[in-house]
């Protein structure tokens, strides 16, 4: 009780610490990054999207890290999720649930819909905004629908963790190629001058790897999340 | 030879995703090679290095310096990454037979191997904050790995504070990048000192500084390390006593001693920080009954004192903290591999219950000896040799000696304690089981390196770091007699007023932080940083 | 303006981390807090009022595109903090039947 009553004081001695800082941000900020980006991203790495440059070319290690975390949280939450023993009623009330109807009908329109646009989004994560994070997501969304229609639903966890795996070696894999090609880690492994069309193959690959890893990853972290309930 | 830093970064991940891949587990066999590959790449890139220091800068992509992510090594780095690798094979050694079914532990504990090695090596700020996160996500599951009541309880409140230290250094990051316009480290340790002076930079100091002060389990923030400590398997306690805690260490000197030059006049401050911190750590230390938090309440108390060592930037007491880094390291693994085969051949970890660990497991008995001798600075070891380096600062000035002495007391007392438990007749009435070969040999390789630094420290640090240190005379008979005045007072304090088990000593021993309590401290701590910061 | 109600955000977080009874209102306080650090710094990115970082070297004002890209990363790891934090209260509830902070402390 105490402790709640003498904390928002210092909250607000926080908060003016910042304000007090912020004041002086104007003197201080620094644009050359900013100019940099702006007139060589797009001829340095063939994106129109710059934040996707960033992420997929300058500061490729940062990306293979997240995806990283990704891996290592599906395969701890699916470990602590496990049950140590056998289930004994894995339909415990589940039959005397009903779906809406409503749902089900809208669920069949707007499926192939938010699949279409989560494919798209990936695609094109180099000329508009979007991405392999972004739109894995917007796939996870999609993917998670059929289980909110269907609650008794089998699948086969340890497939997914296994393409998963397989994904992130092949990720890793082709931003080493660059090493070989170029002489250079973790970048572009067709060369600096070439066409920037063809260098943007290397952004495709990439963020087609990065999407389907994010989708699966969190379906099976939901998936998870439903054994453990049941 | 320039490259072999994305080996040590990258191999550990391909071999952790090969052995959850396949699904035999004669494939676990794989980490001895891995690690034997990683040693004597590290010997031929030291070699290398040796003769030309300038290959130790590799910047990814081939961009500017400005905007790409790069590797710095240097002779901090190097130190802290021969640790790490040998410290890994003595775990990996020791946790083989126990584990030797399980893919998901050998799977997590190569990955952390890779990203701790990413951490020790970049010179980026924002990638140094994706390794903190990783590595925090990765130590959470490895301390929840046997699903036990506690562990999960534990592994819960570190997640949390863990993650939060990492988000109060991210703010005070992204307020860095907003001043300088890039994320290089060695870039901002050049023009840092024009800017200092402003309070953005003072923000993101202090906001730093908490981040990195609840990763190393300071006073008053230090209240995850004893449930997480103590509630861990064996090799996991020993990997984070040893290895995990000392990274916030490293970036304390990374980021304080080098890129801000130490600023605002906050050694002082850091300096009594370390000395609170080593006197509550012995405080708690000297009244638990079970053997694993003795030696995590222990813990919190030595990285005090290494605080206290690094708060100077230069000098016998620097090089005291930094020695003291990696003696530690290899005391404390020794004392939590031996305590993991005594827990498990008695099957219970209070320490009065165990009883003549001589009679019944004599080689552990031994090393576990050797490890307790190191720990209180017997002569001839490696503790004595960091102590009175520490100490050599101060030889002038009476009440910092005074405090010194209470610390090393208090730890000599908590260790008789432990000692006590080697002697006796066993009582035993069950089965016990024998530690296998694959244990005896990692700890007793520790057990000699702990000798070895302790006798050769001298040409050691004169390799590494071209200074010359503060001569210890092993000839001076003095010194033995001083210990051994320190150890029989010790004792015999512990022994008429330790055992009797008073009152207030069982009050201080139910004095454990709520989750809640922990986050309120996080506060106090951040407020205390920031008003010293703006107003002095 | 805005980077100061950002940083409010961040503030009602942390002290819904100070206050809160149960788990899972903490899990949701850490929530709270990582989302106000992304929107602090994307705030802050915006200030100097461009236009969003899609060109091809065309001289119009843009956005400073790296902290919208260290953000991206900074989303996907609190994502999975919150994640496994969640399973993990989850499992606490099952062993001890409570969940509040005051029946776990041993």
């Amino acid at each position: 009780m105490i402790r709640k009553w003498m904390s928002l004081p210092l909250l607000l001695i926080v908060f003016f610490a910042f304000a007090i800082a912020l004041t002086d941000y104007e003197n201080l900020y620094v644009d050359t990054a900013r100019i940099f980006y702006q007139t060589y991203g797009y001829l340095y790495t063939g994106s129109l999207n710059l934040v996707t440059a960033i992420y997929l070319d300058f500061r490729l290690l940062d990306t293979l890290f997240e995806a990283g975390i990704l891996l290592v949280a599906v395969t701890g939450v699916s470990y602590i999720a496990q049950h140590d023993q056998v289930e004994h009623n894995p339909l415990f009330m589940l039959d005397k649930f009903k779906i809406p109807e409503l749902f089900v009908s809208l669920a069949r329109i707007i499926y192939p819909i938010v699949l279409l646009f989560g494919i798209y989004v990936v695609f094109n994560g180099h000329l508009a905004p979007g991405g392999g994070f972004q739109g894995g997501s917007i796939l996870a969304t999609a993917l998670l629908i059929l289980y909110y229609i269907d609650l008794k639903k089998k699948t086969n966890l340890q497939l997914i963790f296994t393409i998963e795996k397989v994904l992130y070696l092949l990720l890793i894999s082709i931003s080493m190629i660059s090493f070989l090609t170029r002489g250079e880690w973790f970048t572009n492994f067709i060369p600096l001058e070439s066409n920037l069309l063809l260098k943007s193959v290397f952004l495709i690959a990439l963020n087609l790897i990065i999407g389907a890893k994010v989708a699966l990853g969190l379906t099976a972290i939901f998936i998870s999340f439903l054994k453990e309930g049941r | 030879m320039i490259h072999l830093p994305v080996l040590f970064l990258f191999l550990p991940i391909v071999i952790a995703l090969i052995i959850y891949l396949i699904q035999s587990s004669h494939i676990h066999w794989l980490v001895f090679p891995m690690q034997l590959i990683l040693i004597v790449s590290f010997i031929f890139y030291v070699i290398a290095w040796k003769n030309d220091p300038s290959i130790g800068v590799l910047v990814f992509g081939g961009w500017d310096e400005t905007i790409a992510i790069t590797f710095l090594l240097d002779a901090l780095n190097l130190t802290f990454v021969g640790l790490t690798i040998f410290f890994f094979s003595i775990i990996f050694f020791y946790a083989f037979k126990s584990n030797y079914h399980e893919k998901k532990f050998f799977f997590f504990l190569a990955f952390l191997e890779s990203v701790f090695l990413g951490l020790l090596m970049t010179n980026d700020l924002f990638n140094l904050f994706v390794f903190l996160e990783v590595i925090a996500l990765l130590v959470t599951l490895l301390i929840t790995y046997r699903k036990g009541e506690n562990a999960l309880k534990a592994g819960l409140q570190y997640l949390l504070l863990a993650s939060m230290a990492s988000i109060l250094y991210l703010i005070g990051v992204l307020l860095l990048y907003y001043v300088f316009g890039h994320l290089n480290i060695a870039l901002m340790k050049d023009t840092m000192p024009s800017v200092l002076n402003t309070n953005l930079v003072k923000l993101a100091y202090g906001l730093i500084i908490t981040g990195i002060g609840l990763k190393a389990a300071v006073f008053p923030l230090y209240a995850w390390l004893p449930k997480a400590h103590g509630v861990a398997p064996s090799s996991v306690s020993a990997l984070l006593s040893g290895l995990v805690v000392k990274a916030a260490l490293y970036l304390l000197m990374r980021l304080h001693g080098e890129m801000f030059h130490a600023p605002y006049e906050f050694s002082t401050v850091i300096f009594w920080l370390g000395m609170i911190s080593a006197l509550a750590g012995v405080i708690f230390a000297m009244v638990q009954k079970d053997l694993k938090q003795i030696l995590a309440y222990h813990t919190v108390s030595q990285v005090g004192l290494m605080f206290i060592g690094l708060s100077f930037n230069q000098g016998n007491s620097f090089l005291g903290g930094w020695l003291h880094i990696l003696n530690h390291a290899v005391f404390k693994g020794l004392l939590f591999l031996a305590a993991g085969v005594i827990i498990k051949a008695y099957q219970t970890k209070k320490v009065y219950d165990i009883q003549g660990v001589f009679k019944t497991l004599p080689w552990t008995a031994s090393l576990m000896l050797i490890g307790i001798l190191s720990i209180t600075g017997a002569p001839l070891f490696n503790g004595y040799v960091s102590k009175s380096m520490l100490k050599y600062a101060f030889k002038d000035e009476m009440f910092i000696m005074f405090l010194f002495n209470l610390i090393n007391l208090g730890t000599i007392i908590s260790f008789s304690k432990v000692a006590m438990m080697l002697f006796g007749k066993p009582h035993l009435k069950v089965l016990i089981k024998r530690a296998s070969i694959s244990q005896h040999l990692p700890m007793t390789i520790v057990a000699i390196t702990s000798l070895v630094i302790g006798l050769f420290y001298q040409p050691l640090i004169t390799w590494i770091y071209d200074i010359v240190p503060y001569a210890i005379h092993l000839e001076d008979a003095r010194i033995y007699l001083e210990y051994i005045f320190w150890v029989s007072l010790g004792f015999n304090l512990y022994y008429f007023i330790l055992k009797r088990d008073y009152r207030p000593l069982a009050k201080i021993r139910e004095l454990t932080m709520t989750f809640p309590t922990a986050n309120f401290l996080l506060l106090v701590f951040l407020v205390s940083m920031v008003a010293f910061l703006y107003l002095a | 303006m805005e980077p100061l109600l950002s940083i409010a955000v961040i503030l009602i977080g942390m002290y819904g981390l100070i206050a809160s009874e149960t788990i899972i209102k903490s899990v949701f306080s850490a929530t709270m807090i990582e989302s106000g650090v992304i929107l602090l710094f994307l705030n802050l990115g915006a200030l100097n009022g461009g236009v969003i970082p899609i060109s091809d070297g065309v001289n119009l004002v843009i956005v400073d595109p790296i902290p919208q890209a260290l953000m991206i990363t900074t989303i996907v790891i609190g994502s999975t903090v919150t994640s496994l934090a969640l399973i993990l209260s989850i499992k606490v509830f099952h062993n001890n039947g409570s969940i509040h902070w005051k029946d776990i402390t041993k």
